[in-house]
């Protein structure tokens, strides 16, 4: 580093010695915007090559060229480039014209790039701005709205926890649905990698303050140059690069509080006492009513602290707080006609609104380009980086809904009567639960009340769960121009993570009772390297411009996982997998191997920069696969600049229609994401039994199972009105998604491992239209007002299943089916039994059922332990049946989203709001369920609008102790599905930035600071936490799920960033 | 010219780079093996292979979810003598109290799934055992592995899947009682399931199953080796006297009690001491404590399914973590996800008086509650989970025994005092009626394998109601919770599946 850094002095000081050399005119002038402000860092070279300089803080600047020069080139990012005759001019002022359109904007494609002018697939770009200085882990978390077709949901509050990305649509139902990431050209792994509940997401190891731009390649001309892993889409991460001419350090800092937000309330001692107790005189009656004893007990007593005061828990208190997080980069770039370089250090420390929930990142990057001879370039990628994950166990991750020791759940249920600590100030429990306090167990004979849910104070002062992860991820290329036009190209890639997870669970109470105490290590390697070969050529003759580009790739990824569990700790002292423990068991073993070798091409062609074609072609062959393991995948596009005809130009509809590109495009992309290694294989595994070893079937391969097939249609039209003030692209969009990997379902009595087999059967379809508009309201040199905003509605249906009338089931966390997918619907619809509310003569809930004949229906009520099932008129009534009675509520996606971004300037004010908003959808609340169980859990406080005799028009039923059906937790009803429709000030954020002539006077070029608040308001119906959350993780088909799951959090930070 | 020469030289150099590039791949890495399993091709190569495959059915038998815990919890807690304490879904709360449906998923759905999942690796094995005999020759197979080998594998499957289907039976289908097995019993499955295909098939009826359990039992006690080379192999592994054992069970369920009698009459001598006088000495034991300490080996455990720190029944399956207290001090503890019923069998302190050793032994109590101790082992729970003990066939006889011959049968008496007395009982003098001695022996019985998964057998093949307890009401054979449903995921995939 320190070697480049002298290069690059030495280069500056060679550049500036300039002045001395002979025959040589000095040019000086200065450079303002169309609105008159000056242009600080506008690069002004001399045509052809050579020399090269930047306009210093007051737009001017001062270049020495030789004689034979004529033209100088002045270009800045976001305004249009501009040449100027040099003549027998030495004062050169130049305007040049904002760009508000980005159609000049180069755009990063899969191994090239595009002008954003000359597209003809669908690629969407998220500038790095947009994501740097967010309060977030990884850079995808900030993207939420902010580009059409590309819906982020973030399924729950805690930290580095993967958002849920779909690129227009869900785009499978067994494999993955999520986009393929490349790094710089290099594809890197995402999702959960970590073994424990703190997740650890492999894309939080990039510092989003490196990323230059994002791009996302949404239809098939666009991303079938990835050919069978494009399916979900592609989003390309392009990090920074110095540019030449121009030196530049950045510090940018952040400081930042997070808070909880929108947390239910529940009931407080007193009225949890007099529900319960109430409840259980009402199990009482209902006993003495069907002709049985009511014996049980108003076992729901005050406990007292050693003052004498009622004890009234508050659970939050102990789970959530206020988190402080920091966060800082360093980055410093430049370039010289040879060698251009960034490098930057980072270093966040984030800590969540959870207990004990942090994340930590240490990262460093080096991008350097170096020109070797002048048709010969190299040049490397690399990024190191450090990550720490700790979360308690929020049982908010995918899987764990319904653990008795998740703190999403812990303050709804458990009892506020009780302490969370004795009066020795040990934490109150009772075996592996929290204590009962003074409450007694209703059913006689009395004896202590057993809530079976842990204290969360011994998680959090005890146990902990942490991922910390190591990777280099990076590539060093050649470029070779062979003739001129003619660029071959080699990378070499690697991306290696190691991940060391670790958990450790006291004897004392909670999960670790049961095994006397347990620390488990777990150490997972994923190795990966790429190489990839292209050759480019372009050329122009005439108004023909052609670009061919043909390549080839291989790709290795190496999994390994090994670990083991110690249980039985010797002594508490003890907290760590080295400690002493009685047994040791392997645990989280797991092997995997894939490859892949491809070999790819692109022709693009363009006549008179109006006729647009493209062609994409990809040949990919992936080890996962049985007989079938070559794929041929291709995309097409055509596109028609209107506005380019001399027909437009010359009628004067320029003036009003300044753009106008028509563009269309088809193909055929595949899904190999998710599928398992081994999967088509039949295998045998072994095991144990006692002391001996086994070996048995474990598997069902499917040797013809191959790739699943999305065919992509896309057509839609971009535009540029009033000189480019107001500019937006429209879409639409089909993915047919074909041979559909499906677990067909095989019956249980038959045996087979996991009950099914993959094969390629199923269909769906995606589509929807995409409408992207940015307008310039106001440009003026102190008052600047831009709106930009998206649009996109998503109709998924699933066209075909196994058979005909099949509905898969998904279930959350192995335990409770809400999510149910069928032919005709959309993916993971809601299947619940329609609740007709609260019958106001008894206060019983009643639904409805399906009567005999199939159509007509009945309505039954419920009396807990008192009658059961009766119809209104009090006959025996058969039991509803979610799969007999229920019906369907959906979709569980959203239907339309979007975004909306407001950037405001006045002066050196800025100010940014950013809203983002999706709907359409329905939720199943399944949190609010339990906060209506009337077994011991406490509730929520609308519980006290519950029936009695004096409310009839209660909106809960009548409370009856040990009634977990009337609430809906052993009955998915209607009650508790809800829309999902939202509107979400996501960021707001007010910056000032110093005048420049002051800046400079302090010798620094730019300086900034601000504040900003993310997730700000939330605008929603919706009765839970918040709208987004998702249970089931990135279930293509378990969406719309909450089930005591934490919500977002908001945070407000302070930051500043300088450039010298 | 030169620069032509050059052009010529870069492009072929450039092209030879990008076609090395391409053209390098490794084909091999298209078709990797997996470390850690094995392709179904190589299974039966080797006899230690196949004998790992032996232990590999036992394995699935014993799934937590199947015999290694949670079926004979669900045996006990659906009767009287336990009471749930913890409310939990998860933890056989609607095995309790009678309001489980097709869908509940940790009873209805896993039982069912473990039990046919152990089927068929037992039916994938037998035909897999048959498929490859051609291998089975020297040097790699000893001379007498088809002959001899070959046959007790078999027979060890086929005792399992006897024993499997037998257990289903007790869950899912009308006891045999009712209507002399007419009723619908469980789909046969008898072939080996790979793959697709094959999904319907019909229930046979309850008698249909019981004659392929007996005809594979048959098989069993012909093939099956008389013993083993060490305690824990006759006491984890099917013997010749295992499948006799299972025998006395299926006769006594299905009510045949003369081949009860004969069949016990193979293992339990004429009088005292009752000791098997072929195969393992099957004995019972002078301390039902030194049976259930461990090892749990005595030669009193005919079949018991072995655990280990490494092969743990697997969380909530534990027969110790159901039935301890979660506060013991001093002593292991548990879950104390039920503790016995005060209104049950320990409130009938003639039967099981004071000073009995399955009270005083077996019965804790903690928090005012009372707890069964038989498993006392604590974390991480690996007392063995036992399928049938010797005294059992004693029991099993001495009721054939009343039944056929009538109350004064002094064998019966002999057998149930036996039982009795060792656990210091007192011992029963006469009897006035055939009743009271069968009633007499259902309640030792009761006593006696509390905890063990009996329970339920012992209700249903009599047709009797499953009793009531606290809240929770007693339930009539009429009851359509009587007995469990056919789960949802058997519905939705097998069309010929009929409701229970």
């Amino acid at each position: 580093m320190r070697k480049t850094l002298l290069l690059f002095l030495l280069t500056v000081l060679v550049l500036t010695s300039h002045n001395l050399l002979a025959q040589v005119r000095n040019i000086t002038g200065k450079v303002v915007g169309s609105d008159g402000s000056v242009l600080p860092g506008v690069t002004v070279v001399v045509k052809g090559g050579g020399q090269g300089t930047s306009t210093d803080s007051e737009g001017s600047y001062s270049l020495s060229v030789p004689a034979n020069v004529n033209t100088l080139v002045y270009s800045f990012i976001g305004y249009d480039s501009k040449e100027v005759a040099i003549g027998g001019q030495s004062t050169i002022n130049v305007t040049l014209a904002a760009n508000t359109t980005g159609l000049d904007e180069v755009v990063v494609v899969g191994y090239g790039t595009q002008l954003r002018r000359e597209l003809t697939g669908s690629v969407a770009t998220i500038s790095g701005a947009d994501v740097a200085q967010r309060p977030v882990q990884s850079f995808e978390q900030a993207m939420q709205g902010k580009a059409p077709g590309v819906n982020i949901t973030t399924p729950n509050g805690v930290l580095n926890n993967p958002p849920v990305v779909r690129i227009r649509g869900v785009n499978s139902i067994s494999l993955s649905s999520s986009p393929l990431y490349v790094i710089d050209g290099i594809p890197t792994y995402s999702g959960d990698n970590s073994a424990t509940n703190a997740p650890n997401n492999p894309l939080s190891n990039i510092n989003p303050n490196d990323i230059e731009s994002i791009e996302i390649l949404k239809d098939a001309a666009a991303a079938a140059i990835y050919g069978s892993r494009a399916a979900g889409g592609v989003i390309l991460v392009t990090t920074k690069r110095g540019k030449k001419g121009q030196s530049k350090v950045s510090l940018d800092s952040w400081a930042g509080w997070t808070k909880p937000f929108r947390l239910y309330d529940v009931l407080g001692a007193e009225d949890y006492m007099m529900i319960k107790n109430e409840a259980v005189r009402n199990l009482n009656a209902n006993r003495v009513a069907v002709g049985a004893v009511g014996n049980n007990v108003e076992g729901f007593r005050p406990s007292y602290d050693a003052d004498g005061g009622l004890v009234d828990t508050k659970w939050y208190d102990y789970i959530y707080r206020t988190g402080f997080s920091t966060s800082n980069s360093v980055n410093f770039s430049g370039g010289t006609e040879k060698t251009s370089f960034y490098a930057s250090v980072g270093y966040t420390n984030q800590k969540g609104m959870l207990e004990n929930n942090d994340f930590k990142r240490t990262s460093a990057r080096v991008n350097v380009d170096h020109k070797v001879y002048k048709t010969f370039t190299v040049g490397a990628r690399i990024g190191y980086s450090n990550n720490y994950n700790s979360a308690p166990n929020s049982g908010s991750l995918s899987g764990s809904a319904f653990g008795t020791a998740g703190l999403g759940r812990l303050p709804l249920v458990l009892p506020p009567n009780i302490p969370a600590y004795n009066a020795d100030g040990s934490p109150a429990t009772n075996g592996a639960g929290v204590g009962a306090g003074a409450n007694v167990n209703p059913a006689a004979p009395a004896s202590a009340l057993a809530p079976g849910y842990y204290n969360p104070v011994v998680d959090l002062n005890y146990n902990y769960f942490t991922s910390e992860s190591n990777q280099i991820q990076g590539s060093v290329y050649a470029n070779w121009e062979v003739l001129k036009g003619l660029n071959v190209r080699t990378t070499y890639g690697i991306d290696n993570i190691g991940f060391e997870d670790k958990l450790f669970y006291t004897a004392l109470a909670g999960d670790g009772f049961s095994t006397g105490g347990n620390a488990t290590n777990y150490y997972r390697t994923n190795k990966r390297w790429s190489w990839q070969n292209t050759a480019q050529y372009d050329r122009s003759f005439g108004d023909h411009s052609v670009s061919l580009l043909v390549g080839g790739e291989q790709q290795q990824t190496d999994i390994q996982r090994w670990g083991a569990q110690r249980t039985q700790i010797a002594d508490d002292f003890f907290n760590t997998y080295q400690g002493n423990f009685t047994n040791i068991a392997a645990a989280g073993n797991s092997q995997g191997f894939n490859y892949l070798v491809s070999y790819f091409g692109r022709l693009s062609y363009d006549f008179s920069k109006k006729y647009l074609l493209s062609f994409n072609a990809r040949r990919d062959g992936y080890s996962a696969w049985g007989n079938e393991k070559w794929g041929n995948f291709y995309g097409g596009g055509l596109g028609y600049i209107v506005s380019e005809e001399n027909f437009w130009k010359n009628s004067g509809l320029e003036n009003a229609v300044s753009f106008l590109k028509f563009t269309g495009s088809y193909g055929e992309v595949g899904n190999s994401q998710g599928v398992g290694d081994f999967t088509t294989l039949s295998t045998y595994g072994s095991g144990l039994y006692g002391v001996n070893a086994t070996l048995g079937y474990n598997n069902a391969g499917n040797r013809d199972l191959t790739w699943e097939t999305s065919k992509k249609l896309d057509v839609g039209f971009s535009f540029g009105l009033l000189q480019d003030k107001l500019q937006g692209d429209f879409s639409y969009y089909r993915n047919t998604i074909d041979g559909l990997i499906l677990a067909v379902p095989l019956s249980p009595s038959k045996g087979v491992p996991n009950n099914s087999i993959d094969a390629n059967i199923g269909s769906m379809r995606n589509q929807g239209i995409e409408f992207n508009l940015k307008a310039n309201i106001f440009q003026k040199q102190d008052f600047s007002w831009v709106v930009s905003g998206n649009f996109t509605t998503q109709r998924n249906e699933v066209l075909g299943l196994v058979t005909e009338g099949q509905r898969i089931g998904t279930a959350t966390s192995g335990l409770e089916t809400v999510n149910y997918t069928r032919v005709g619907g959309s993916v993971g619809e809601i299947l619940a039994v329609p609740s007709l509310g609260v019958n106001p003569a008894n206060g019983q809930r009643m639904v409805s059922i399906l009567n005999a004949d199939g159509t007509s229906r009945t309505t039954v009520q419920y009396n807990h332990l008192g009658g059961g099932w009766t119809t209104l008129d009090g006959q025996a009534a058969r039991t509803p049946n979610q799969l007999t009675d229920g019906e369907y509520y959906g979709p569980v996606i959203p239907t339309w989203y979007g975004g909306i971004d407001n950037s405001l300037r006045f002066k050196q004010f800025d100010l940014n709001f950013f809203i983002q908003y999706s709907g359409g959808n329905y939720i199943y609340n399944g949190t609010k369920a339990g906060l209506h169980d009337q077994r011991f859990w406490n509730n929520n406080v609308d519980i006290l609008d519950r029936w009695t005799p004096e409310n009839t028009g209660g909106t809960w039923p009548r409370v009856v102790y040990g009634d977990n059906v009337s609430n809906g937790s052993a009955l998915v009803i209607s009650e508790n599905v809800e829309k999902g429709d939202f509107a979400r000030l996501r960021n707001v954020t007010l910056g000032y930035s110093l005048n420049p002539t002051l800046s400079s006077r302090v010798g620094i070029a730019n300086a900034r600071v601000y504040v900003q608040v993310q997730n700000a308001a939330l605008i929603t119906k919706y009765s839970g936490i918040d709208p987004e959350i998702s249970t089931n993780g990135a279930s293509n088909t378990g969406a719309g799920v909450d089930r005591n799951s934490v919500g977002q959090a908001r945070t407000y930070t302070v930051g500043f960033n300088i450039g010298f | 010219m030169k620069i032509l020469t050059k052009n010529t030289v870069t492009v072929a150099l450039s092209a030879l780079l990008l076609g090395a590039g391409v053209t390098s791949c490794d084909t091999d890495k298209l078709d990797p093996i997996p470390e850690t399993s094995f392709s179904d091709q190589v299974v039966f190569n080797t006899p230690a292979r196949i004998a790992l495959q032996v232990n590999n059915l036992y394995a699935y038998v014993k799934s937590g979810s199947f015999l290694g815990g949670r079926y004979q919890i669900y045996s006990d807690v659906r009767a009287d003598d336990f009471i749930n304490r913890t409310s939990n879904a998860v933890t056989a709360l609607q095995v309790w109290n009678h309001t489980l449906t097709e869908t509940s998923s940790n009873d209805v759905i896993s039982v069912w799934g473990a039990a046919y999942s152990a089927i068929n690796q037992i039916n994938v094995f037998l035909a897999g055992l048959e498929a490859n005999t051609a291998k089975y020759v020297a040097p790699a197979f000893s001379a007498d592995f088809a002959t001899t080998t070959a046959v007790q594998y078999q027979a060890e499957a086929r005792f399992l899947r006897a024993l499997s289907y037998y257990s289903l039976l007790q869950l899912y289908a009308r006891p045999y009682a009712d209507g002399n097995g007419d009723k619908p019993g469980l789909p046969l499955r008898l072939q080996a399931e790979t793959g697709a295909g094959g999904n319907d098939l019909a229930r046979s009826t309850v008698a249909e199953v019981y004659t392929q359990i007996l005809a594979d039992l048959d098989f069993a006690e012909q093939n099956l080796p008389l013993t083993y080379a060490s305690a824990v192999l006759n006491t984890t592994r099917a013997h010749r006297n295992t499948a006799i054992a299972l025998k006395t069970r299926v006769y006594l369920t299905m009510g045949q009690y003369a081949n009860v009698v004969t069949a016990a009459n193979k293992i339990v001598p004429a009088a005292a001491p009752f000791t098997a006088s072929s195969g393992v000495a099957n004995t019972l034991n002078s301390s039902i404590v030194t049976v259930f300490a461990s090892p749990q080996e005595t030669t009193e455990s005919i079949l018991s399914f072995p655990f280990t720190a490494q092969n743990t029944p697997g969380t909530q399956n534990q027969l110790g973590f159901y039935y301890l207290p979660t506060s013991n001090p001093g002593g292991p503890t548990g879950g104390g996800e039920f503790y016995l019923n005060a209104e049950g069998i320990i409130a009938n302190t003639t039967a099981l008086s004071a000073t009995d050793v399955r009270r005083t032994s077996f019965v804790i109590t903690s928090g005012g509650n009372s707890y069964l101790a038989k498993y006392s082992g604590g974390t991480p729970y690996i007392d063995k989970a036992p399928v049938i003990r010797y005294p059992e066939v004693m029991l099993s006889l001495s009721e054939a025994l009343f039944r056929t011959n009538g109350p004064t049968d002094a064998r019966a008496l002999a057998l149930l005092n036996a039982v009795r007395t060792r656990s210091k009982g007192t011992a029963y003098d006469t009897f006035a009626s055939t009743d009271d001695a069968v009633n007499a022996v259902l309640l030792e019985r009761r006593i006696e394998f509390l905890g063990e998964g009996i329970r339920n057998i012992d209700i249903q093949r009599l047709n009797a109601s499953i009793p009531g307890k606290g809240s929770i009401g007693a339930v009539a054979p009429s009851n359509p919770n009587y007995v469990w449903p056919i789960p949802a995921t058997e519905l939705q995939t097998n069309t010929l599946i009929t409701r229970n």
